[in-house]
């Protein structure tokens, strides 16, 4: 809103250039207001749910989006999230720790996405097949040790994993996922803080540079001295230690983890955020931030529909929709221009 | 009559004007030199020819037709043909399928003619005297193949008119020759071409008109009978430039790389010292192994055979950053594919390899890198009003220049300069010569590969003629001139050299 203001003294030409650069926080915008109307305004309780409900398939996006900068893809994180949700629920029956749990969970997703990484950049092998791979067989662990674990690890459920609630850090931990500081939820000022991190690191730092430079062109990059291999590894390992991160914020917000139904398409939202955050698929352009205003749309339509009280099976197609049309004015905007500017002309 | 006349033609890109009011008139069956500077709207002014972009006003007139805002389909239909300098072909289908694409002959229940194609494509390539096999192959094919290739195309759907855009960067002496004994015998039936080129000697050996644009306007244009080299240059950059070089005589200093029977992949026996403070010429004909010992010495081969030391320390090879952290820098050749990184800014651009090496120092310093850019930026005076600007923003002679601050400021003492003037204007390419020997006075060791023989004139004091991998000679800078160069490149002197196999160029 802000930079609407401010740039309306300056040329329409840098207006539009703000307009563009920053077209990810109109879409929120415009979709927030639909659902203002169709709810009949606006709560900051609404809001707050928002933060709580977008904190996952946030924390998620961030990983999406530095792997989508360096120009490749990771399908295997939904898959990843239920597996290391489910297992860390089982570390947590065993060892009653949080600090344990936490660790788990990054030290897992990170290795998970580790064996991507690797696979993608030293291996360099295509990132749309190993993920692919990488997604069956996550998901398919996930729902095989629930089945043969000893009942007591899985918190007694039958097919799902459970955290014992009988466990002196039960409260804690199911508290940290449910509690807010101030109105705010914890575990969206989690995934807000993760975004701030990264949103510093991709500008201010060497690093984040060279994950630009991987994504724009890698040719330059491995002759300007980077390690192509070594940098796609670790921005494959940080997605799913994010990927961890954001598996121990659903244990606990939810105390349990169904491996056959968490995290099922998650890996289409999370690039469908990064996308709606204007970072561009075949690598090199975007911003971090853009990340978090195409997680916070994503979980408005959800809302939108549930104000309406439509057919929540409908959400997909809605969420389909929307995305082809923002980038379908993103890419045919420019063309449309220069196709009317021309036939004027004439 | 002219074949084709464009007049008045005037085009700007957001606001920006690049082409003012430019007129081009092509006769029937003559070779038609467009010469300019880089930026100076040759491409514009064919891409507006071709139908690629839309002119702002003036018109175009071909062969008694009105071709104003054509599109390319009816350009083609018309008769002209682009011969890109960078080819457009499919590499991943054989020749015939090439020259077919788009029009295949079809039978029934639409299967391809394949037999009636390639027959009818050997007969074009036995026609124009093409080297070619229908069935090979694209991505198989040599460069200069590809390129006639192309040119033959075009001709098979009877092109009145061909673009040739630089076609001969890529070619050997020899290649170009037979290029040229092609476009000869085609202009004396009748076809027209335009011919784009940055080498005054070919646009004198091969043209009989030219027309000269600077900065989107025209600027003069006759017959190049009438005219000189020198004159035409004068022409393009504004001012008639010294022809003297600034070459001088240095003192150079301790040994600072030693190459010792190295081999290695495209490249074999190769040894030579280099101290410091020199500038080192290689040279030889495409493919003779130059780019690949110099890609070897960075590190992106390993080598198979024989040492490489550098400033007293033998390297391993295979490891750009091993060859970084020795004080070794390469600036590679085709500036668009290896160097330019499109979607970051001048600055970003600058310091990507000095971060590499920097890389535990994690966090940027903003207030350090733009005064490390002013700095570079006034010493090797690269035209940009921003180090924010995108790379793209730039001419080929800045961005080249950028990329020469990128490995500057590693602070490498032994610069690798691959190709380094390749599609740079003219004026540029001066400066570049420059820069060269004031960073070879302040103490650097400077390599250049290049296939430009006056460019090693220009800078090197020591020059080795490489053919098929193997040093066959080194000439000191006195020495150095076009044939002599030559001579060595496609091993014309192979008495010379049998006399001297025994001691192989031990320097």
């Amino acid at each position: 809103m802000n930079d609407k203001k401010a740039t309306s003294t300056t040329g329409l030409a840098s207006a539009l250039g703000l307009v563009k650069k920053y077209s990810f926080v109109l879409v929120f915008l415009a979709i927030l207001i639909v659902y203002a109307v169709a709810n009949g305004g606006l709560t900051l309780n609404a809001g707050m749910n928002v933060l709580r409900h977008s904190a996952v398939i946030g924390t998620i996006a961030i990983g999406m989006g530095i792997v989508c900068l360096t120009g490749e893809i990771d399908l295997s994180v939904g898959s990843m999230l239920a597996l290391v949700a489910g297992f860390s629920v089982v570390v947590f029956n065993m060892t009653d720790s949080i600090p344990l749990t936490l660790l788990f969970a990054l030290l897992f997703g990170a290795a998970c996405g580790l064996l991507n990484g690797v696979l993608v950049g030293v291996v360099q092998m295509p990132a749309f097949i190993v993920t692919l791979a990488t997604m069956l067989i996550y998901r398919s662990v996930a729902q095989y040790a629930c089945q043969h674990l000893p009942g007591e690890l899985i918190g007694n459920g039958s097919s799902v994993y459970r955290m014992s609630n009988e466990l002196g850090s039960y409260d804690a931990l199911y508290t940290f996922g449910n509690a807010r500081v101030a109105g705010v939820p914890i575990v969206g000022i989690v995934m807000v803080l993760m975004v701030v991190a990264f949103v510093f690191i991709c500008t201010s730092t060497k690093f984040g540079k060279k994950i630009y430079a991987v994504g724009s062109n890698a040719k330059a990059a491995h002759l300007a001295g980077i390690s192509v291999p070594l940098m796609k590894t670790l921005v494959f390992t940080i997605a799913g230690a994010l990927t961890g991160l954001a598996a121990f914020l659903w244990v606990a917000m939810n105390a349990s983890a169904d491996p056959a139904t968490t995290g099922n398409s998650y890996e289409m939202y999370a690039i469908a955020s990064v996308v709606l955050g204007g970072i561009s698929m075949s690598g090199g352009r975007g911003r971090m931030v853009g990340v978090l205003f195409g997680a916070l749309s994503y979980d408005v339509i959800d809302k939108i529909i549930i104000a309406l009280k439509m057919d929540s099976l409908i959400q997909d197609t809605i969420k389909g929709v929307i995305l082809i049309v923002v980038i379908m004015i993103q890419v045919a905007g420019p063309q449309l221009k220069e196709f009317f500017a021309s036939r004027r002309k004439r | 009559m002219d074949l084709l006349t464009m007049s008045g033609i005037h085009k700007a890109f957001s606001g920006v004007p690049v082409l003012r009011g430019v007129d081009l008139h092509v006769a029937r069956g003559e070779v038609h030199a467009l010469l300019g500077e880089n930026g100076a709207g040759k491409s514009t002014l064919m891409n507006i020819l071709t139908g690629s972009y839309t002119a702002d006003a003036g018109t175009v007139a071909f062969d008694g037709a009105d071709l104003t805002g054509a599109s390319i389909k009816a350009v083609e239909k018309a008769g002209i043909a682009f011969v890109h300098q960078e080819l457009n072909l499919f590499n991943d289908l054989l020749a015939y399928e090439n020259i077919f694409l788009g029009q295949e002959e079809t039978g029934p229940l639409f299967s391809l003619n394949k037999r009636s194609m390639i027959a009818k494509a050997r007969e074009l390539f036995e026609r124009l005297g093409v080297d070619i096999d229908p069935t090979a192959l694209v991505a198989d094919l040599k460069q200069s193949q590809k390129q006639l290739l192309e040119i033959s195309r075009a001709l098979f759907f009877d092109a009145k008119l061909l673009i040739l855009d630089e076609p001969t960067t890529a070619l050997n002496t020899a290649e170009v020759e037979h290029l040229f004994k092609i476009v000869r015998s085609l202009r004396d039936q009748g076809t027209s071409f335009i011919f784009i080129s940055h080498k005054m000697p070919e646009v004198f050996e091969l043209c009989d008109t030219y027309t000269v644009l600077r900065n989107g306007t025209f600027v003069a244009q006759g017959r190049i009978a009438d005219t000189t080299p020198r004159e035409v240059t004068g022409m393009m950059v504004g001012a008639t430039i010294s022809e003297r070089g600034a070459w001088e005589p240095r003192e150079t200093g301790e040994c600072v790389l030693t190459l010792d029977h190295l081999c290695g992949p495209g490249f074999s026996d190769i040894s030579m010292e280099v101290r410091r403070g020199q500038v080192i010429g290689l040279t030889g004909l495409m493919g003779c192994g130059t780019t690949e010992l110099m890609q070897c010495l960075f590190g992106l081969t390993h080598p198979t055979g024989g040492t490489a030391t550098a400033f007293g320390r033998r390297l391993a090879g295979g490891s750009i950053h091993e060859a970084m952290k020795a004080g070794i820098a390469m600036l590679p050749s085709d500036r668009k594919e290896n160097s330019v990184v499109p979607d970051m800014s001048l600055l970003e651009n600058m310091y990507l390899s000095e971060h590499v090496l920097s890389a535990r120092r994690f966090v940027i310093n903003r207030g350090a890198e733009q005064e490390r850019f002013e700095r570079y930026r006034k010493l090797l005076s690269i035209k940009a009003n921003s180090s924010g600007d995108s790379v793209l923003s730039l001419s080929g002679g800045n961005q080249q220049k950028v990329f020469m601050a990128r490995w500057l400021a590693t602070e490498a003492e032994l610069l690798l300069f691959d190709n380094p003037t390749q599609g740079i204007d003219v004026g540029a390419k001066a400066e570049i010569y420059h820069l060269i020997l004031d960073l070879a006075r302040q103490g650097k060791t400077v390599i250049i590969n290049t296939l430009e023989i006056p460019e090693l004139r220009e800078v090197a004091d020591v020059c080795y003629v490489l053919y098929e991998g193997r040093i066959v000679k080194r000439l000191e800078h006195d020495e150095i001139d076009e044939q002599t160069v030559m001579l060595y490149s496609t091993n014309s002197v192979a008495d010379d050299r049998a006399a001297q196999t025994p001691a192989q160029t031990h320097e």
